[in-house]
């Protein structure tokens, strides 16, 4: 479920219009990118999560006073608006809203951790790939192309269960095959970059290779990153919710939106929200992923609408 | 003198973008009789291609928004769509700058060449590509019936040029404009071309109107020269005269600028100053007058009608019609 | 020309070929490399039988030997066996695979099917409230979570359905238990909310990739010569421009093939839908190391195979590449 996103890239930037003052370029976007509304609101609901995520334990404690893990067997199975338990409870008694809170944890921690180790292996490879060109590239390409030739979940479930995962293996386990599609991303922007004359110009001053790829490709390569992580984050979160879910991520006594769902269908009849909570989550997180990363990738390049 | 085939009164199209009003052709009249060629020449963004796009219709998202374009009689601006379609192709065909992507790569040549006649005329696929092989013929495409069955990418730029050529003919069309049909093509295939487009006016005697900011391109070939400048028409007249004794300063700034093999090298070349208009505010008066040399105080006033200059030259400028000669400084 | 392409597309995809089976056999040799299929069943084996069992299976040979060996299996069609109970993994995946296609190559066509149009009426009344309603369901349709609208289209249709008394959709299985599978009503009752499943996020990718493939097109010379021949509109778009916009849908549907195994392994499960997908997940909750990893194989070149499909169907589309 890892798709190679068919993302426009962002084209170089163009100079500033005629009669305004010239503003850099990252200037530029950011105010674009403050104009959209939609993305402005997405980046507030993805900050919500984030916060969440972060306070969990003090969320829970002034809202819920409970904590995840209290199984408590005469209250199981109880409605929204209950009494103590303003989301119902589940099959085990365990309060809906605290297990919601604290799965932010693990959606936004595994999230943000892959896309991180992710964006910064793919880019490497990609940078080095890009700027040497010829055997290491072809080599590094190869490989890429054999990572992502293999379904992801595949690799994923075979990991998992050699591993038993935790929160932060499970994130190493995702990016270990998503850093493959950044590579290739990066690669291109880095071949279409590299031939320009301020590259030639600055090389033919005697800089060595390290500081052109650092301080004069990275740069430029810099906003594809962004736009892609933004969007890999919430496909990050779909696969990890999948994992969870079949039973092959985070165990169940660690509450993620994932796994909240296992099984759940058997008890739809009688407690259908404890079905509709979790996913609901992870759509709103996910919408709110790739509208931002939309918005980003608009106000870095208008002209893409 | 019979009526004209093809006459444009004052015709107007404008773009509305959001910067604002772009006046891509601002009261332009023609008149093109059965069998004339005509020359437009004009700078990028003066208007010419726009202006021909106006009569197919075809200058979306642009609108007409003045002016008529009678074609045999008829107002080209007042048809339906689907009276206009009928035009399009069989009476009034079009062929365009860029050859290389202006056929569609993923249908065979024989078959595109042939597609007006089986629109237009219903014939089966066999009978239009028979026409086509055969126009293909005409237009100088050695092997044709095999190179009907190629695409458009296994032909030179110069071939291609002529199939599109060809594309425009199938239907005897009675006015055929073609826009910048060799500025995408080496020199020597330029003239290959222009001669093609000559001797097509000669044996079929299709009215055309050639569309170029290339000089040399329109004395090789048309008959009588229109220039444009920032959508208006500024001088028009027989070629030969046009190009003797320009009566606009832009057409004579134009005449000076271009080296010629003939003339003794004393003086360095005399570029037009200043910059293109911008169409949506442009200069008061006439159009030109913040690059003329001639200029008089009227100029940045009125903006100049067309009118008799000379024998067989109108202009609009209020300089020559005043009856100052263009000389050079 | 086209063989030529061909055979370089063909030859493009050996290193990677080699590449995973690679991969997989290295995996194969840490997690389950010295372990003996049935060993464990049988108490009375001394060690001298073990090693001569071992001998037998060729596992002490060096490495690069057994690599070649199991590389020679597959390109036989032998994909390991299973270290629970011996059997050939060949044999299961051959069992499970029929399904497996059945739901991918419904759940393709029907999202391409469905993408085109929506694709052509956002290009074609782009910026109005259809085209923004369109980016909307599609940028909605991404963010959805594969299993949890399966869990809720049965929810709906399967158990929800039966309880008001309304004929409802079949919750699993590819058929319904002991009809033999002979009819053909029965089987696509049973596939189309898996295959709907598995499509909805590809939908939304692909009619979103058709509309500015679509603009892309319409803006072209061609387009405006064709216009100027005086075809109607309709002939315009659906002749001359679709034909163009489709050829990299072709590309981007090919490059998504590994995503698109991926998300029917989830679809099958929630579905239990026979394939090798729900195959591996089962062998994989009973740490059948080799048969996931003789499954995840297949499932590699799989991909590799549907690419070389998807590049073949490029180059019938694309005159420039057959006739380069």
């Amino acid at each position: 479920m890892i798709t190679p996103l068919p993302i426009d890239v962002p084209a170089v930037p163009s100079p500033a219009a005629p009669g305004q003052p010239a503003r850099s370029y990252w200037q530029q976007a950011t105010t674009r990118l403050r104009r959209n509304r939609i993305g402005v609101a997405s980046g507030v609901v993805l900050l919500f999560f984030v916060l969440v995520a972060l306070t969990s334990p003090l969320l829970a404690a002034i809202f819920t006073h409970t904590d995840p893990r209290s199984i408590d067997l005469l209250n199981t199975f109880l409605p929204p608006l209950s009494p103590h338990h303003i989301l119902g409870t589940d099959d085990l008694g365990r309060d809906e809203l605290t297990r919601m809170f604290y799965g932010a944890q693990v959606s936004m921690g595994i999230g943000f951790l892959a896309v991180g180790v992710s964006l910064t292996i793919g880019a490497g490879v990609g940078l080095v790939a890009g700027y040497y060109g010829g055997l290491i590239d072809g080599l590094l390409m190869r490989f890429v192309d054999i990572i992502l030739a293999v379904p992801a979940i595949f690799l994923f479930i075979l990991m998992s269960i050699l591993f038993k995962p935790n929160t932060i293996t499970l994130a190493l386990i995702i990016a270990s095959v998503g850093w493959g599609s950044i590579a290739r991303l990066v690669r291109g922007e880095v071949l279409s970059v590299r031939t320009r004359d301020f590259m030639v110009a600055t090389s033919s001053l005697g800089a060595s290779d390290l500081r052109l790829i650092l301080r004069h490709l990275l740069p430029n390569v810099l906003h594809v990153l962004i736009v892609f992580g933004s969007l890999y984050l919430g496909q990050v979160v779909l696969i990890e919710a999948a994992l969870d879910f079949l039973g092959l991520g985070i165990s169940p006594a660690t509450p993620s939106w994932g796994n909240m769902l296992t099984n759940s269908e058997t008890f739809f009849f009688h407690s259908s929200w404890l079905v509709i909570w979790p996913g609901l989550t992870i759509f709103i997180t996910v919408l709110a992923a790739n509208l931002f990363g939309n918005a980003i990738r608009d106000a870095f390049d208008p002209r893409l609408r | 003198m019979a009526a004209p085939l093809l006459e444009l009164h004052d015709l107007k199209t404008q773009f509305f973008t959001p910067e604002g009003v772009v006046k891509a052709v601002d009261g332009v009249s023609l008149e093109l009789h059965a069998g004339e060629t005509l020359g437009i020449v004009g700078e990028s963004g003066s208007g010419k291609s726009v202006t021909a796009l106006s009569v197919m219709r075809l200058q979306r998202p642009g609108k007409i928004v003045g002016g008529e374009v009678r074609f045999k009689g008829r107002d080209l601006t007042k048809l339906s769509e689907v009276e206009m379609r009928e035009i399009r192709g069989q009476e009034i065909a079009m062929i365009f700058q860029d050859p290389m992507t202006s056929l569609n790569p993923v249908f065979r040549t024989g078959w595109q060449v042939g597609e007006p006649v089986r629109l237009h005329q219903g014939w089966d696929k066999a009978r239009a590509l028979g026409v086509a092989v055969s126009m293909l013929n005409r237009v100088g495409i050695p092997a044709p019936e095999k190179r009907a069955r190629d695409y458009p990418h296994q032909f030179s730029g110069g071939m291609r040029q002529r199939a599109m050529i060809a594309m425009g003919l199938t239907t005897t069309p009675k006015v055929l404009i073609a826009d910048e049909p060799t500025t995408a093509l080496d020199v020597t295939i330029q003239a290959q071309i222009l001669d093609l487009l000559r001797q097509v006016n000669r044996e079929f005697g299709t009215a055309t109107i050639l569309i170029t900011h290339n000089l040399g391109v329109v004395a090789g070939m048309c008959e009588r020269v229109m220039v444009m400048y920032a959508g208006r028409i500024v001088e028009s007249g027989p070629t030969v005269d046009v190009f003797a004794h320009p009566k606009h300063p832009y057409t004579w700034s134009l005449l000076r600028s271009i080296p010629r093999l003939d003339e003794e090298r004393h003086e360095p070349l005399k570029p037009i100053e200043g910059l293109p208009p911008d169409l949506i505010n442009l200069p008061s008066g006439c159009a030109f007058h913040p690059r003329c040399s001639f200029k008089m105080e009227r100029c940045s006033r009125d903006v100049p009608t067309l009118t008799r200059v000379g024998d067989t030259q109108l202009a609009a400028c209020w300089v020559t019609q005043s009856g100052v000669e263009l000389k050079g400084a | 020309m086209l063989a030529k392409y061909l055979l370089r597309r063909v030859l493009a995809t050996i290193p990677v070929v080699i590449g995973v089976t690679l991969i997989t056999f290295l995996l194969m040799h840490v997690t389950a490399g010295s372990y003996i299929p049935g060993v464990d069943l049988n108490p009375n084996l001394k060690p001298e039988d073990v090693e001569a069992i071992k001998r037998y299976l060729g596992l002490d040979r060096p490495l690069y030997i057994q690599y070649t060996t199991w590389l020679v299996g597959i390109t036989h069609g032998d994909f390991g066996r299973s270290m629970i109970d011996g059997s050939l993994v060949s044999s299961h995946i051959f069992d499970r695979l029929p399904a497996t296609l059945e739901l991918t190559v419904t759940a393709i066509l029907i999202g391409i099917l469905i993408s085109i149009p929506l694709g052509i009426t956002g290009a074609l009344r782009r910026g109005s409230k259809i085209d923004h309603a369109l980016t909307a369901m599609s940028v909605g349709g991404f963010a959805i979570p594969a299993f949890w609208l399966g869990l809720l289209l049965i929810l709906v249709f399967s158990v929800q359905f039966e309880a008001w008394g309304l004929p409802f959709l079949p919750s699993g299985g590819v058929i319904t238990p002991g009809t033999g599978g002979g009819d053909l009503f029965d089987r696509l009752v049973h596939l189309i909310m898996p295959a709907t499943v598995l499509s909805f996020v590809y939908l939304s990718i692909w009619s979103r990739f058709t509309r500015s493939s679509m603009l892309e097109v319409l803006s072209q010379d061609y387009v405006r010569t064709a216009r100027a021949k005086g075809m109607s509109e309709r002939r315009v778009v659906y002749l001359h421009a679709l034909r163009n916009a489709v050829i990299p849908l072709v590309t981007l549907v090919g490059l998504e093939l590994p995503a698109l195994v991926s998300g029917a392994l989830v679809v099958e499960v929630v579905f239990s839908w026979p394939g090798i997908g729900k195959l591996l997940y089962e062998r994989a909750l009973q740490t059948d190391y080799t048969t996931v990893l003789g499954i995840t194989t297949f499932a590699a070149l799989l991909v590799v195979g549907g690419n070389l499909l998807a590049d073949v169907l490029y180059a019938l589309l694309d005159p420039r590449i057959r006739y380069a």
